[in-house]
């Protein structure tokens, strides 16, 4: 399957996908990066572009936490964690997903 | 899986967001190896393929800032609507704000570059003056002796350098008619001592210093564009001064302009000349500058220590002698600074008031703006949001305000520039940026005072108590607060009002006192002259006698005659006398010294009492004393006939007779007393004395005839300084007269300023309770009734402001009653008539919203409801 660009991700996804990946531990930006691209079997690439700023952005709101701590490889690097109001915003963001995405395949499997 | 090691100890990196760029690039780069492409490609495709560096970190950094510019941008936006939107509005608040902050940094302009900002000399805070005195005497000659001078600066061990000068006003004699120069006469270590050098050319040579060495004079900035139109051919130019041919050595910087901008030329006195040994000479005004680290405390200190050694050597005069000194700055500032600073305390009360006349429009304004703002909070909004779009609002029309401000105080900064005989330092008073951070931060500060107790006020309420509330149960608690502005305006006014009419009543005062002498068709002039022909007295005489003759002799002149001071320009030359040789160390006999020639008392009308005038060509020295001096010192018996003689070492005047006893004249400024005076008939005081001459018609028309005169006897001198002795008289009392206009200005404006507030806040309670004067007029109130409560509510407001702003007068009166004259600050006419004035004032303004309110129609508000 042919990856899909930034552009083609919906508005707001980015800010979703980065909030899940961080929910499941601390984390740097080349880490979420690499997982994103993982765990969706290589389709969705966030460019550095947007992953940075968004992040910036996270961290601003309250939602996310850093800290400077050691990698593996025993590098300096900025690890994000979610704050408890990002664990909510998280909660919330994903429930709107999931309705959404219902909604949308309800109206799919409806129109076939 | 990445495994997230905590370590608090580690600093964070100078720049955080590149450090993340930089991890996310190497782990890029290792996972590149690890799928087996060599380092130096791996690097490479990790850069490409993380994209452009500075363009993530820029995109990173706008993140953080966006979120703040993105709120001013949109308060600005926001505000720039509303105020279009309400264009009158804006138009009376930034015009206030433009005159409260204008007004304001205006006259702080002329406090930075007269009392704040340091001479423009090179550390200039370790330049002091040095004046002698008279142990016992407090005689007010402060001029030192060349020898002195020599013996301080060689002697003491805190200055760098001590030098002094004088004046000479002479001609220059190049030119086809004789150009009146005047020439600052230095001692070495002038330029020393002052740290600023030649713009062009050199300083004196040591040889030029010397008796007899080469004549070399540095010229002034405005002597070379005047005479050479700025051309650096002049350094080696000679100029004819007082008979005598200089060489140009050097032209001075345009800011140098030491002792004052009126001198034209430098040259040296030199110490070694023969006739400048004698300890008793008076010369020089005396200037050093101190070592660093020394404080004026210990230069002092020292000079005291070196003067005392003098004395062992010297018996006389120098064991009578002390030591003081001044910071020049002070010296040079003088008395201005006490207007200054009363000035800027009247201008900061104005925008105190101008801005609590704000706040009320802006408090009825969040009133009106009440739904608007329920509904920027049922939208979310914070409250801090809507206090900052509040504020914003208020910082735009401040920003608007204090521009068009620093228009005025641009103009007002060259309009002080004219005020060169009125204001010391006048031509340094600019707009720096210095005053533009002021303005701005005048701006900032205006919108905190102004916006923001209405923006807390106007959003205090939570959304649910605002749907709730009726507008009728806020009426009273909103009035308060208006009612608290008001009053804080009428306080302020009361107490400016109270400053300028103690002013006013002072000048008037002063206007109407006879000075003693008649002032009216006195023409005054002088004619240049060298202190170096001092040394042939009989020959100055002689000139000056001649010119007297000549004058007196022209159609026209009714009298002539001169005098070392002008009569009633402050200046007080007190010295101590001797009757009879007799002194008595209890008592010393101190009196006013003043050279007058013959025709003197009868040029300026002073009348004889007793005895006779100074009598021309007579041979013996007479002195004639004032009534002060008469009823002071000798009131047991005729003064006629006793010898006088000054009691200390210096006095050139040799003993004379007393013949005759003058009325006392203020001859030492028209606000002080007349004190005792001693009259000493003597025509050439000074090389240069002052020329009065009474004429029959106006006095200047006499000008030009009078010069030509003078051409045709004595073609190698220049006359100079032709003015009315009026016009010395008015610019004696210039300060005071600029002092008193200033304030009486800022006075009516805080009055109008007042009543603006006080007609708008009973307008708008007018307004807001047509409801209830609706109401009260069905239920039968008369219509005059209503109207007196609403009068009665101001004139209230009005009484306990006149109450407060007397009590803030009569306290801050004690900070002018050293300006005061023939006025005492406690004047209960004064304090009576503002009263009377603010409460007439009051009625006036709080009739007319009275009026209105009143004139409701009952049916139309019942209906409405």
């Amino acid at each position: 399957m042919a990856p899909i660009e930034k552009a083609d991700l919906l508005q707001g996804t980015l800010d979703l996908l980065i909030l899940k990946i961080v929910a499941l531990g601390p984390v740097h930006g080349y880490g979420i990066s690499q997982r994103i691209r993982q765990i969706s079997d290589e389709v969705l690439q966030v460019q550095q572009g947007s992953l940075y700023p968004a992040l910036h952005r996270l961290e601003k709101r309250g939602w996310l936490e850093a800290d400077w701590g050691e990698s593996d490889n025993g590098r300096q690097a900025k690890f994000y964690r979610l704050s408890a109001k990002g664990r909510k915003q998280l909660a919330a963001e994903e429930d709107t997903w999931n309705r959404l995405s219902r909604a949308v395949e309800l109206i799919l499997a409806t129109a076939r | 899986m990445i495994v997230w090691r905590h370590s608090n100890r580690k600093p964070v990196p100078q720049n955080p967001v590149d450090q993340e760029i930089a991890f996310h690039i190497a782990e890029l780069t290792e996972n590149l190896i690890a799928e087996g492409l060599s380092p130096g490609e791996a690097h490479r495709r990790a850069v490409l393929e993380f994209g452009g560096h500075e363009q993530v970190k820029q995109q990173v950094r706008e993140v953080h800032i966006s979120a703040f510019v993105d709120g001013l941008l949109f308060n600005l936006k926001a505000a720039g609507r509303f105020l279009r939107r309400s264009p009158l509005f804006s138009i009376v608040v930034i015009l206030t704000l433009a005159v409260g902050i204008g007004a304001n940094s205006a006259v702080f302009s002329a406090i930075d570059g007269i009392v704040l900002r340091p001479l423009p000399y090179p550390n200039s805070n370790h330049l002091v003056a040095i004046y002698q005195q008279d142990y016992k005497s407090r005689d007010a000659n402060h001029f030192v002796a060349p020898v002195r001078l020599e013996d301080w600066n060689r002697m003491n061990s805190t200055f760098q350098a001590i030098s002094g000068y004088y004046f000479d006003d002479l001609s220059e004699t190049s030119g086809s008619l004789p150009e009146k120069v005047t020439e600052c006469l230095v001692a070495p270590r002038f330029f020393e001592v002052m740290g600023v050098s030649p713009a062009l050319g050199r300083e004196f040579a040591p040889n030029e210093e010397h008796w007899g060495g080469p004549r070399a004079v540095l010229i002034s900035y405005r002597y070379w564009q005047r005479r050479f139109h700025g051309d650096s051919l002049a350094l080696g130019e000679k100029v004819h001064v007082g008979g005598f041919t200089s060489t140009i050595v050097g032209v001075m910087p345009e800011s140098f302009q030491f002792p004052n901008a009126g001198v034209d030329m430098w040259t040296t006195s030199s110490p070694d000349a023969p006739f400048a040994q004698r300890r008793d000479a008076t010369w020089f005004t005396v200037i050093g500058r101190m070592k660093p680290g020394v404080t004026p405390h210990e230069a002092t200190a020292d000079l005291l220590t070196v003067q005392t050694q003098l004395g062992k050597q010297f018996l006389k005069p120098d064991a009578e002698l002390t030591v003081q000194t001044q910071a020049l700055k002070d010296v040079i500032v003088g008395d201005s600074r006490g207007s200054l600073w009363l000035l800027y305390g009247s201008v900061s009360l104005l925008l105190l008031i101008a801005c609590s006349n704000i706040a009320a429009l802006l408090l009825a304004r969040t009133t009106e703006r009440e739904h608007e703002i329920s509904i920027r909070f049922s939208l979310g909004a914070t409250r801090i949001g809507i206090i900052g779009q509040l504020l914003t609002e208020v910082f735009a029309l401040a920003l608007l305000g204090s521009l068009a401000g620093l228009l005025l105080a641009g103009t007002a900064a060259r309009g002080f520039h004219l005020l060169e005989k009125t204001l010391p330092r006048a031509e340094e008073i600019s707009l720096n940026w210095q005053i533009v951070a002021y303005t701005l931060a005048a701006a900032v500060l205006t919108t905190l005072l102004c916006g923001l107790f209405p923006a807390l006020r106007g959003t205090r309420r939570t959304l649910a108590q605002s749907l709730a509330a009726g507008s009728r149960t806020q009426i009273s608690a909103r009035g308060r607060v208006q009612w608290v502005l008001v009053f804080m305006q009428i306080t302020l006014a009361v107490t400016l009002l109270i400053g300028a009419g103690l002013l006013l009543r002072s000048f008037r005062q002063l206007s109407r006192v006879y000075p003693g002498f008649d002032p009216s068709h006195v023409l005054t002039f002088q004619i240049s002259g060298s202190w170096g022909e001092t040394s042939d007295m009989p020959k100055v005489t002689q000139r000056i006698d001649r010119s007297l003759d000549a004058i007196r002799a022209m159609p026209g002149v009714e009298r002539v005659a001169t005098s070392a001071m002008l009569p009633g320009v402050p200046a007080l030359y007190q010295i101590e006398f001797k009757i009879d040789g007799k002194v008595d160390p209890g008592h010393p006999i101190l009196a006013d010294s003043r050279y007058v020639s013959a025709g003197y008392f009868e040029t300026t009308r002073i009348p004889i009492l007793v005895g006779e005038p100074c009598r021309q060509a007579s041979k013996t020295s007479d002195v004639l004393v004032n009534r002060a001096f008469a009823e002071k010192y000798m009131s047991d018996a005729s003064p006629i006939g006793h010898q006088l003689s000054g009691a200390t070492y210096n006095d050139f005047l040799p003993s004379g007779m007393i013949r005759g006893i003058t009325g006392n004249a203020r001859e030492e400024g028209l606000n002080t007393q007349p004190v005792p005076t001693v009259y000493s008939c003597f025509s050439a005081p000074t090389p240069f004395p002052n020329y009065l001459v009474r004429a029959q018609g106006d006095p200047m028309a006499m000008a030009e005839t009078i010069r030509r005169r003078i051409h045709e006897i004595d073609p190698s001198r220049s006359v100079y300084s032709f003015a009315p002795l009026q016009d010395h008289l008015d610019d004696a009392s210039s300060e005071n007269r600029l002092r008193t206009m200033l304030l009486a200005i800022f006075a009516a404006t805080a009055v109008s300023l007042a009543c603006i507030g006080l007609y708008g806040t009973l307008s708008y309670l007018g307004r807001l309770r047509q409801r209830e004067v609706g109401v009260r007029l069905a239920l039968g109130a008369m219509r005059n009734q209503i109207v007196a409560r609403f009068v009665l509510q101001g004139l209230r407001v009005a009484v306990i402001g006149c109450a407060a702003g007397l009590g803030l007068g009569l306290w801050l009166s004690r900070f002018i009653s050293s300006m005061l004259y023939g006025v005492s600050a406690l004047d209960p006419a004064t304090y009576g008539g503002v009263i009377c004035l603010i409460l007439l004032v009051a009625a006036c303004a709080s009739l007319m919203p009275a009026l209105r309110a009143a004139r409701v129609e009952p049916v139309e508000v019942l209906r409405e409801e």
